[in-house]
C-alpha cells in the first residue's frame, strides 16, 4: 500500500508540474466569465448606433419619434416600478416627479402602465378611450403634465445612464443637413451612420418608396425596431380614418397567452421560472464538461504509461514495485489529479457565479449559483466524473501499455473516440426528453452511462434506473479492469511492434501461468 | 546464509518458446558473478525470475535466503537492460524516489541521493531536470538509484553497454566497491573482456540452457591450452601451419589451438621470417574463446 501511495504521488505532483495541467485549470474559469462577462462587456461597449431618416410622407417619422418616445417613457416608468419595490437605494435617486408617481403606478397592470406612458407622450392628460381604471386616469391628470416636462427636457444621455434599456442607449436618430441620397449614401460608407431609413411618401397606402440602407446585412435590430415602431404609427393613423376604436382594434388583435406551468414532485402546479429553464439545459453542459474531463483524464493515464514505456523507466519500476502496484498506484495518481482539476472547476462556478458578477456591478446571477450548489447536479457530475474515469482509463491504459511511443497510442484513439462521439451526439435529444426511449437505451450501454446518465439529470432518471445503471457501470469497471490488469502486465514488459487485437485478447483469455502470469507463493 | 541466490531447475515458458529451460545456479555471498550469454539467451528472463518479475514456471528459487523474491524486493538492487530516467524529474529527486520505493523514510532517501550524488561528481545536477543529462551521466545516476537502499544482492543487465572508456572505468570502480562493502553483485554482459577483468564467477547460457558455471579459471581450464601470439603480417599464414588444430585470429592477435602431441616450439620456429612476432605466450584460452566455442564453436572448428 505504501508503495501504490508513492507511485501515486509521483505521478500527482508529475502531472500537477506540467503546463497541460495548468491550462486544463484555466480551461473552465474562461469559458465561464467568456460566457459571463463577455456579453456584459459587449454589452457596454457597444456604442449606439446612428440612423437618419428622410421622411417623405411628413407625418410619419414625428409620429414614430411618438411611438419611441412612448416606449421609452414606459421602460422607464417599468424600472422606476422594478425599484420602488426591491432596489429602494436607487429609487431614492429618481427625481421626485418619478418617486411621487410610481407608487401609484405600482398598481397597474405592465400593459396599462404602457397605456399612461403613451398618454402622457402625446399630451393627452384626459385618457379618453385608454380604457385605464379611474385611479390611473386621476393620476395622469395629476402627475401627467409634469412627467412630460421631464421626459422631453431630459438629454437622451441621461436618459441612458438613469435607465439602462431606453432605445438611446441602442440607436440614435442623427439629423443630417444634406438629404440627397448620394449624400446619404456617403455617410454610409464612410461608417459616419449605420444605416438610413427613406420613408415612401404615402405610407398609409403601401410601401412604395420607403427603404433601409445599410452595409451590415447581419444586424437587422435597427431596421426591425424602427420599423415596428413606423408601422405602429401607421396602423393607429389607419384607425383613426376608418373611426376604429383604438381599444377595439386592441381586443380584437388580442392573443390567448398560456400560463406555462410544471408539476411539482408532491404533483401539484407550480410556476416556471428561469432557474427552471436552466435546470433542464444545464445538464447538457455538464455532458460537456464531463466528457472533456474523463477523456482529458485518461489520456493522461495512458500518455504516462506510453512515456514510462518509452523512456525504459518502466523495467527499474518493476523491480520495486509489482506490475500490479504500479498500476494501482497510476490510477489513484491520475485520479486524484482529475478529481484536483475538476473541483478546481466546480469550485470557481460556485464563487464565480456568486461573486463574478457582483464585482462588475451587475446583480448576481442566483439561477447560475443555485445550480452551482445543486445536489444532483454537482454529485452525479462528481461520480460519474470517477465512474467514467475508471472505465476509460482501464481501456486507454491498457492500449497505453502495449504501444511504444505515443503516435503508435494516438493511432488507436479513433477507434475509442467512434464510440465517445455517440454520446456527444445524443446530448441535445436527450436534453428535450430526458426520460424518452433513447435516453433510456442509451443510459443502460456503460460506455455511456456516465454521460447519458449525467445528461438525463434535468428528469431525474427514477431511482431504480439509478441503481441499475450504476451496478451495471460498475461490473463493467471492473470486467473492464480484470482484463486491463493481464494487458497491462504483460504489454508494459513487450518491446518492439504492437500487437494485434486478436493476440491481446489471447492474453485476456489466457489462464494464468500460460502467459507470463505471476503466482502468489 | 551461504547463498545470496539459489536456483534449481527454472524453467520459463512464453508461449511455445522455452526462454529459460531447467536452469540451477548457486551464487555465493560477497562474490561478482558475470552473466555471460548471446543475445536472446535467457539472461534477461533469468534476470526478471530473480527480480520477481517474472514467475518461473518449475524449479525452486531462493533469493537472500527467501523462497519468495518478493519478499526480498526491498534488499536487492537492479539496474535493467532497457533502463532509462523520467525526463522531467530533477535528478535527486529521481534517485530519492527510487530509495523510497525501496522502503527508504522519505528524509533519509532524499539526503543519501543528494550526498551519492556529491560523491560521484553529479552534484551540480540535483536540481536539474535528468533530460539534461548526457548518456553517461544518465547511467551513473541509474546506477546510483539501484544503490541507494544500500541492497545486498546487486543485479546489473549490462551496465557497460553504450558507455565510453572513462565512463567504463567509473562503473567499473562502482562494482569493484560494492564487492568491497560486502554485496554480491550479478552482472551481465557479451563483453568477455570486461568479464574476465572483474568476475570471480562466470555463468554461461545459451538458448535457455546453462552452458557452465563456476570461477573464472574453471571456466578457463574447461578449454584447451592455447599459444597466443601479437603479431604483423599476413594472419592467414596461421592456418595452414601444420599440427594447428584451430586458430582464432583477431588481426594483430590470434590464438592457436594445437593438434595433439604438437610442440609449440616448432610453430614458433615456423613463423619465424613469415610473420613479425611481438608476443608469443603458452597459457588458457580466453574467456572469448570458450564463449565463441560453447555458443558457436561447430560453426568454427
Amino acid at each position: 500500500m505504501r508503495k501504490i501511495v508513492l507511485v501515486a504521488q509521483r505521478e500527482y505532483l508529475a502531472n500537477v508540474r506540467t503546463k497541460g495541467f495548468w491550462f486544463g485549470i484555466l480551461f473552465f474559469p474562461v469559458l465561464l466569465s467568456a460566457f459571463i462577462v463577455v456579453p456584459m462587456l459587449l454589452e457596454r461597449t457597444k456604442g449606439a448606433r446612428q440612423y437618419a431618416v428622410v421622411d417623405r410622407s411628413g407625418w410619419l417619422l414625428e409620429a414614430a419619434d411618438r411611438a419611441i418616445a412612448g416606449g421609452d417613457m414606459w421602460e422607464a416608468l417599468g424600472t422606476s416600478i422594478e425599484r420602488y419595490r426591491s432596489e429602494p437605494e436607487e429609487f431614492v435617486q429618481l427625481p421626485m416627479v418619478v418617486q411621487d408617481v410610481t407608487p401609484l403606478l405600482a398598481e397597474l397592470e405592465p400593459s396599462q402602465v404602457g397605456v399612461f406612458a403613451r398618454a402622457v407622450v402625446a399630451e393627452d392628460w384626459s385618457g379618453e378611450g385608454t380604457g385605464l381604471p379611474p385611479e390611473a386616469l386621476r393620476t395622469l391628470a395629476d402627475y401627467g403634465p409634469a412627467l412630460h416636462e421631464w421626459w422631453s427636457t431630459l438629454p437622451p444621455g441621461i436618459a441612458g445612464d438613469m435607465f439602462s434599456d431606453v432605445s438611446a442607449n441602442y440607436y440614435l436618430r442623427v439629423d443630417v443637413a444634406d438629404t440627397s441620397q448620394a449624400a446619404l449614401n456617403r455617410l454610409v460608407s464612410e461608417g459616419a451612420i449605420f444605416a438610413y431609413f427613406v420613408i415612401g411618401e404615402d405610407p398609409l397606402t403601401g410601401s412604395a418608396g420607403s427603404k433601409y440602407v445599410s452595409n451590415n446585412l447581419t444586424d437587422n435590430d435597427l431596421r426591425r425596431w424602427f420599423g415596428r415602431r413606423a408601422s405602429q404609427a401607421v396602423q393607429a393613423r389607419r384607425m383613426t380614418l376608418e373611426e376604429i376604436d383604438p381599444q377595439v382594434a386592441r381586443w380584437i388583435q388580442e392573443p390567448i397567452t398560456w400560463e406555462q406551468l410544471k408539476l411539482s414532485d408532491t404533483g401539484e402546479e407550480q410556476q416556471i421560472e428561469e432557474r427552471d429553464t436552466m435546470r433542464q439545459w444545464a445538464p447538457v453542459a455538464f455532458v460537456y464538461l464531463l466528457w472533456i474531463s474523463v477523456w482529458a483524464v485518461s489520456q493522461m493515464l495512458m500518455t504516462n504509461t506510453v512515456e514510462e514505456k518509452s523512456n525504459r523507466v518502466i523495467e527499474v519500476l518493476l523491480s520495486s514495485v509489482s506490475s500490479m502496484e504500479l498500476l494501482a498506484g497510476k490510477i489513484l495518481g491520475i485520479a486524484t489529479t482529475g478529481l484536483t482539476l475538476v473541483g478546481s472547476w466546480l469550485l470557481v462556478f460556485f464563487l464565480g457565479t456568486k461573486y463574478i458578477p457582483q464585482m462588475l456591478g451587475a446583480p448576481p446571477s442566483l439561477d447560475l449559483s443555485a445550480l452551482a450548489s445543486d445536489p444532483i447536479l454537482i454529485g452525479s457530475f462528481l461520480a460519474y466524473f470517477i465512474l467514467g474515469y475508471l472505465l476509460y482509463a482501464a481501456v486507454l491504459v491498457s492500449i497505453g501499455s502495449v504501444c511504444n511511443t505515443v503516435s503508435d497510442a494516438q493511432n488507436m484513439m479513433p477507434a475509442v473516440m467512434l464510440v465517445l462521439i455517440i454520446p456527444l451526439m445524443a446530448m441535445m435529444p436527450i436534453g428535450q426528453d430526458p426520460n424518452g426511449g433513447l435516453a433510456k437505451i442509451l443510459s443502460f450501454i456503460p460506455p455511456f452511462t456516465p454521460f447519458v446518465m449525467m445528461n438525463r439529470a434535468a428528469g431525474p432518471p427514477q431511482l431504480w434506473e439509478y441503481v441499475a445503471t450504476t451496478l451495471l457501470l460498475i461490473v463493467s469497471i471492473l470486467v473492464a479492469w480484470w482484463a486491463g490488469a493481464k494487458v497491462f502486465r504483460i504489454g508494459i514488459l513487450l518491446t518492439g511492434k504492437p500487437p494485434k487485437v486478436r493476440e491481446i485478447l489471447r492474453w485476456v483469455r489466457a489462464p494464468v501461468g500460460a502467459v507470463p502470469e505471476r503466482k502468489e507463493s | 546464509m551461504e547463498h545470496a541466490l539459489t536456483l534449481d531447475g527454472i524453467t520459463k515458458r512464453f508461449g511455445d518458446v522455452v526462454a529459460v529451460n531447467d536452469v540451477s545456479l548457486r551464487v555465493p555471498q560477497g562474490c561478482i558473478y558475470g552473466f555471460l550469454g548471446p543475445n536472446g539467451a535467457g539472461k534477461t528472463t533469468t534476470i526478471r525470475i530473480i527480480m520477481s518479475i517474472f514467475y518461473p514456471d518449475a524449479g525452486q528459487i531462493s533469493v537472500l535466503g527467501s523462497p519468495n523474491p518478493e519478499a526480498v524486493k526491498d534488499r536487492l538492487g537492479y539496474l535493467p537492460e532497457e533502463k532509462g530516467l523520467y525526463k522531467k524529474m530533477k535528478t535527486g529527486e529521481l534517485v530519492a524516489y527510487f530509495g523510497k520505493l525501496k522502503g527508504l523514510p522519505g528524509g533519509v532517501a532524499t539526503e543519501r541521493a543528494e550526498s551519492l550524488l556529491v560523491e560521484f561528481g553529479l552534484g551540480d545536477w540535483i536540481d536539474k531536470k535528468t533530460e539534461a543529462l548526457s548518456k553517461g551521466m544518465g547511467q551513473k545516476v541509474q546506477i546510483l538509484s539501484t544503490l541507494i537502499h544500500e541492497p545486498e544482492l546487486v543485479i546489473l543487465d549490462e551496465p557497460f553497454a553504450g558507455l565510453d572508456p572513462v565512463n567504463v572505468q567509473v562503473v567499473r570502480d562502482m562494482i569493484l566497491e560494492m564487492k568491497r562493502q560486502g554485496r554480491t553483485v550479478i552482472f551481465s554482459t557479451h563483453v568477455m573482456e570486461q568479464a574476465e577483468q572483474i568476475c570471480d564467477y562466470i555463468f554461461l547460457i545459451n538458448k535457455g540452457h546453462k552452458v557452465l558455471d563456476g570461477t573464472l579459471a574453471e571456466a578457463r581450464a574447461s578449454g584447451d591450452k592455447a599459444v597466443v601470439i601479437d603479431y604483423e603480417g599476413d594472419g592467414s599464414i596461421l592456418r595452414r601451419l601444420p599440427g594447428v588444430r584451430h586458430v582464432s585470429d583477431a588481426g594483430k592477435t590470434a590464438e592457436i589451438f594445437l593438434a595433439e602431441g604438437t610442440n609449440p616450439q616448432d610453430i614458433l620456429a615456423q613463423l619465424v621470417g613469415k610473420l613479425q612476432i611481438r608476443r608469443f605466450d603458452m597459457r588458457e584460452p580466453s574467456l572469448h574463446e570458450v564463449f565463441i566455442r560453447a555458443v558457436g564453436g561447430d560453426n568454427d572448428a
